[in-house]
């Protein structure tokens, strides 16, 4: 086994390396918090870097279940007008639709498939195009796009390289919705624990003015925020800024209950 | 391991204890609340994970006040690793070890897995608590050291002071006394200790 390092032999290794390199990219923005835009966009111009295509773009489903562009390999018109056009037809629709690959090796100006797509792609300078599904288990959330200037397909190991891609771009997607969920929970979390905290701060108060127990106090704070309308935490609040007043409270509670 | 436990965060302070599987992790995550220094305090804010395997001779002496009284309780070796999903940071696991000595790559593995496994628990649990409300499955068990906020609102008002500036008050005669916040904080509420030296049986006052 000679484990020296092979000599660079020009391209299998070159593409090798970079392929390694865009996943760890990739991976690495996953870690923290990062834009989802962002590394979609890193992704397309890494397809062109690495796959034997021309350009490349990823198109999303949103809530009312429509094809949009969310990043391209370049923003020219002409690119970006192609996806555009893929709300009605083209690689993208299809593949999304059936969930499964989509190769036209050959685009035609009387194309029956796409009669829409197909000129307005030729007239861009593309001559084949594919897309592959962004699927995790069962659902498809979009489609990777891929355009090459010449005819034909893609080689088996650009395929298996751009469905890897398309599968990290969907964990990351799907990575970023869990963080934006996790990040609500954790507001409401933080606002449940310094709530309480400011509760328990305007007990002591209360209970310190008017020589009660942190029973009594409570019941006295509680009493006042829903004899007036308030939240309970609001009340805490003035009771610890020194905008409400124990006397007050306790007048308030005095009068309902007598 | 000896023990394990742990700590909630908010608002970049340590509010108070998840859980702990014995009386030196509850004593460590203590501390952390008391202090406001350790290693569950600043796996938070760094984000990662912060080893300590030598406690009682560090490499890089840290956490003054935290040290002495938590090698005192027997800690020889600490870790704090951080509660976190992506950018989002709730808190720490700490563990600790009654002999010094580092970690395996296997235990920190499984400390990274637990960690995560904890986050996960805890966003599942909040997830489901009404607006504004602590999960029940969280709060019962936990200890968020209410009694230490309960007598800063009455340190306040015996001062005239903000319940901040009270908080500090308390940590400063607990550290001058070289008692526990809570101790000290539960003398106040059973109004055993006063601060304004008006009439207590104590007199903190220096």
């Amino acid at each position: 086994m000679n484990l020296q390092p092979k000599p660079a032999r020009g391209e299998p290794m070159l593409r090798e390396q970079s392929i390694v390199r865009t996943f760890v990219e990739l991976t690495d923005t996953l870690v923290d918090d990062f834009d989802v835009v962002e590394l979609l966009t890193v992704l397309a111009v890494r397809c062109v870097d690495v796959l034997d295509v021309a350009a490349a773009g990823l198109m999303l489903v949103n809530a009312e279940g429509e094809l949009q562009v969310v990043a391209s390999s370049s923003e020219t018109m002409r690119l970006l007008e192609l996806f555009e056009l893929q709300a009605e037809e083209g690689p993208c629709t299809e593949c999304f639709v059936t969930g499964g690959p989509v190769v036209h090796p050959r685009l035609t100006e009387s194309d029956l498939r796409w009669p829409r797509f197909s000129p307005r792609a030729l007239d861009a300078g593309f001559h084949s195009v594919q897309a592959l599904p962004m699927r995790l288990r069962g659902q498809t959330i979009g489609a990777l796009n891929l355009f090459r200037a010449g005819d034909g397909s893609l080689t088996e190991a650009d395929m298996i390289t751009a469905q890897a891609f398309a599968d990290v771009a969907t964990i990351a997607i799907l990575q970023h919705r869990a963080v934006s969920e996790a990040q609500a929970v954790n507001d409401q979390l933080n606002h449940a624990l310094n709530s309480r905290v400011v509760i328990e701060q305007a007990k002591g108060m209360v209970a310190e003015r008017d020589g009660l127990d942190m029973e009594q106090s409570f019941r006295r704070l509680r009493a006042y925020a829903r004899s007036h309308n308030l939240r309970l935490v609001d009340v805490a609040c003035s009771v610890i800024d020194g905008s409400l007043g124990t006397p007050s409270l306790d007048a308030k509670v005095t009068r309902r209950e007598a | 391991m000896n023990g394990a436990g742990i700590m909630l965060m908010a608002g970049d302070i340590p509010q108070g204890s998840l859980c702990t599987t014995d009386k030196v992790s509850a004593f460590i995550e203590e501390s952390q609340f008391a202090l406001g220094e350790g290693p569950c305090v600043d796996a938070y804010h760094l984000d990662r994970p912060v080893l300590e395997p030598d406690l009682a001779n560090p490499s890089t002496p840290r956490w003054l006040a935290f040290t002495g009284p938590v090698l005192d309780a027997g800690v020889r070796a600490i870790f704090g690793f951080p509660l976190h999903m992506g950018g989002v940071r709730l808190g720490a696991l700490n563990l600790y070890r009654d002999e010094p000595g580092g970690l395996t790559d296997q235990q920190h593995a499984d400390a990274l897995g637990m960690a995560d496994i904890a986050t996960r628990a805890v966003l599942v649990m909040q997830s489901n608590a009404p607006l504004g409300h602590i999960a029940v499955e969280l709060a019962s068990g936990a200890d968020f050291e209410y009694v230490v906020h309960q007598a800063s609102g009455m340190v306040a008002a015996q001062l005239g002071v903000s319940v901040g500036q009270a908080l500090i008050r308390l940590r400063g005669y607990a550290f001058g006394n070289a008692r526990s916040l809570r101790a000290v904080a539960e003398d106040v509420v059973a109004r055993r200790v006063r601060f304004d030296g008006v009439s207590g049986e104590q007199d903190p006052q220096p």
